[in-house]
């Protein structure tokens, strides 16, 4: 029952005024990033750290995680309505979403969409609130070895789970280990590859790292595509939203479907919102007696990508919030916002700051129900928002980073180097390295280094410390098989690729 | 991003035996990185008895680097891959130099300038950009920012140029 005590901790600290108020923006900011096309979730959330500075820790993390889960629901309304998916995570919800509205089911579309995101915010809140003291308790038990070595499972399954190439994504990985070794090292101090430049010192900070490399680089990168995407609306004039009862009936067991499967694959390190609903909409279609339904406006198609890209936004809180370990590249972000407030992440932060994590958990729940409150009537206001040209909408993006970046330090240097990892970040896409696992690297690499450090130390240099613990073991096993299984049918793939029937 | 214009092998430095090109590229320069960074750190202090010193775990990391850079570039030896996509201009160069402009502005003639300045530059970046449009949204959004970063969010940073507010 201590499971009910702290909920209801949480709450209370949740439905404060200010932490309300912080909801509600996130909630807002989120849905305005996912509606938008053009700036993700990631340069948002980097670009509102500074802004964050200001606020209590509390209500600073809740604004966040706000606009982390408010952009997944923002970006089915764009991807329903005009075929134009705001967000990595509802490229699938366009597929049939789209085909529903065209035949004038917009609104039973979003309806669904809605409600299976929040049927889904609902379970993921729960199953945080449950798993995260038992978690936390394992994480006691792990010692350096097992840290480095959950760390390398993370990182490998971000890789195993990455579109493209295995090779690449882990060069992209080390690259991003690299980086972070810049700056001073934490145990002697002396000063690493920073040329004795003052700002780097402290090495690159990733706010920087992750506004060049996602924002900037992704401005330059829809310039050369012509910078005015596609943008003919099709506005449908939208009549009863509510859903028929075979709508319900439908959909049902695929919320249920998505919901397990994102809330699963969120948990998981490297996993995350896109692949949850891209595992969801397969799934769908492999066990549906009649998969030609798919594409033609069939509802389970909006209901289990949307139920499992929400369902994993919040439940990849939980590696976060017990061993400490970003599994994705928002959530290490979220580190990021922590330790500007002076929290550490990890097991420590359950029992030191229970404000903070029940709080946190249970304004999810709060801002889902914002969420579908807000959302529905304002349907009309995002779409209109469509409207707002791309050529005024990106000085404005650069500008407002600028100044972002600017304020985190007052160090004009930062914006510099936000500009230059741009640049870079436009020739890894133009190269077709994916920008995500540099930044899980980057994020990780200052927390290996010093596991490895620590394990190797207290094993007297002995590196079978890894294989000789039996968690440690486990870990680099599963690690390891996942890695083959990753690249066994990269393999196939490759060899069956002129015969591959184009998806999605 | 289609860069069906120029699939055509016309035009390409690289010899031959070079069968994807992307890869091949991609991976030479990951080696150069490697190679820097090891450059770099070469000065640091390496293991010491069985404890790590400040060096080694950026070389392993270099040193990592340096291989699946390799690896990467032979795949672009060995195997057909996609040409390198082709480059622009105009906007890498304005908003890399919007930036830059940004980033020398803001300490000597405050923000006001120096965003409504940047803001025109970055605009530089599409050909589709109606300057009277610009002007006004980034008269607008400079005014917005010179409201919500000081005064709303408490940030402090210089307004207005230095030798107007002496």
């Amino acid at each position: 029952m201590e499971l009910f005590a702290n909920l209801a901790h949480g709450f209370v600290v949740a439905f404060s005024p200010v932490n309300l108020l912080m909801c509600l923006i996130g909630a807002l900011v989120g849905t305005l990033v996912g509606v938008l096309p053009g700036i993700g979730t990631i340069a948002t959330v980097a670009m509102l750290l500074p802004i964050t500075f200001g606020l209590p820790p509390v209500g600073a993390l809740i604004m966040l995680a706000g606009i982390y889960y408010g952009a997944q629901y923002g970006g089915s309304t764009t991807s329903i309505l005009v075929n134009i998916p705001g967000e990595a995570t509802s490229v699938v919800t366009a597929l049939d979403g789209f085909q529903m509205a065209k035949q004038g089911r917009a609104g039973p579309a979003l309806a669904i969409a809605a409600i299976g995101s929040f049927f889904a915010g609902c379970v993921a809140t729960v199953l945080i609130a449950v798993l995260g003291a038992p978690l936390t308790k394992l994480a006691l038990a792990f010692g350096p070895a097992e840290y480095f070595s959950l760390m390398v499972l993370g990182l490998i399954f971000a890789v195993v789970l990455a579109k493209g190439s295995v090779l690449k994504a882990i060069a992209m990985i080390v690259f991003g280990l690299l980086l972070s070794m810049v700056g001073s090292d934490i145990e002697t101090g002396a000063s690493r590859m920073a040329f004795n430049i003052p700002e780097l010192a402290d090495g690159l900070g990733f706010a920087t790292v992750a506004m060049g490399v996602f924002g900037f680089a992704e401005i330059i990168r829809n310039l050369d595509a012509g910078s005015e995407m596609n943008r003919d609306l099709v506005q449908q004039k939208i009549t009863g939203l509510m859903p028929t009862r075979k709508d319900i009936a439908d959909s049902t067991p695929a919320i249920i479907r998505g919901t397990i499967l994102g809330s699963i694959l969120g948990i998981l390190p490297g996993g995350g919102a896109v692949i949850a609903s891209f595992a969801a909409y397969t799934l769908e279609k492999k066990i549906a007696k009649n998969p030609s339904r798919f594409g033609r406006g069939a509802i389970e198609g909006v209901a289990a990508p949307e139920s499992a890209n929400n369902a994993a936004a919040q439940t990849s809180f939980i590696p976060l919030l017990t061993l400490g370990i970003p599994p994705n590249a928002v959530m290490a972000l979220m580190v990021g916002a922590m330790t500007i407030h002076g929290i550490v992440p990890g097991p420590q932060v359950m029992q030191k700051q229970p404000d903070l994590v029940w709080g946190m958990i249970a304004s999810m729940w709060i801002g889902n129900l914002m969420l579908i409150i807000i959302n529905l009537p304002l349907v009309g206001i995002w779409v209109r928002l469509l409207r707002v040209p791309y050529r005024l909408m990106f000085p404005s993006i650069v500008i407002f980073c600028a100044i972002g970046i600017y304020s985190v330090n007052n160090a004009p240097v930062d914006v510099i180097l936000a500009g230059a990892f741009g640049l870079i970040g436009y020739w890894l896409i133009k190269h077709d390295f994916e920008p995500a696992p540099l930044l899980l690297g980057m994020v990780l690499g200052p927390l290996m280094e010093e596991n490895l450090r620590r394990a190797l130390l207290i094993s007297r240099g002995d590196w079978s410390v890894f294989v000789s613990r039996p968690l440690s073991a486990v870990l680099l096993a599963i690690a390891g098989g996942l890695l083959v299984l990753a690249v066994l049918p990269a393999l196939r793939a490759k060899r069956d690729e002129v015969f591959v029937e184009s998806e999605s | 991003m289609t860069d069906t214009p120029n699939q055509a092998p016309a035009r390409s430095i690289l010899p031959k035996w070079v069968r994807g090109p992307q890869d091949f590229v991609g991976g030479i320069v990951l080696i150069g990185i490697a190679l820097f960074a090891l450059w770099a750190s070469s000065d640091l202090q390496g293991m010491h008895g069985f404890s790590f010193g400040a060096g080694t775990a950026p070389r392993i990391f270099a040193v990592l680097l340096l291989l699946l850079g390799a690896a990467v570039a032979v795949v672009g030896v060995l195997k057909d891959g996609p040409h390198i996509a082709a480059y622009s201009w105009r906007g890498p160069f304005f908003v890399a130099a919007s930036i830059v402009f940004f980033a020398l502005a803001i300490r000597p003639v405050g923000l006001v300038v120096s965003a409504f300045v940047s803001f025109l530059i970055a605009a530089l970046g599409s050909h589709e950009t109606k300057w009277l449009e610009a002007i006004i949204v980034g008269a607008c959004l400079t005014l917005g920012c010179a409201l919500l970063f000081p005064y709303v969010l408490g940030l402090p940073m210089p307004m207005f140029p230095r030798f107007l507010v002496q």
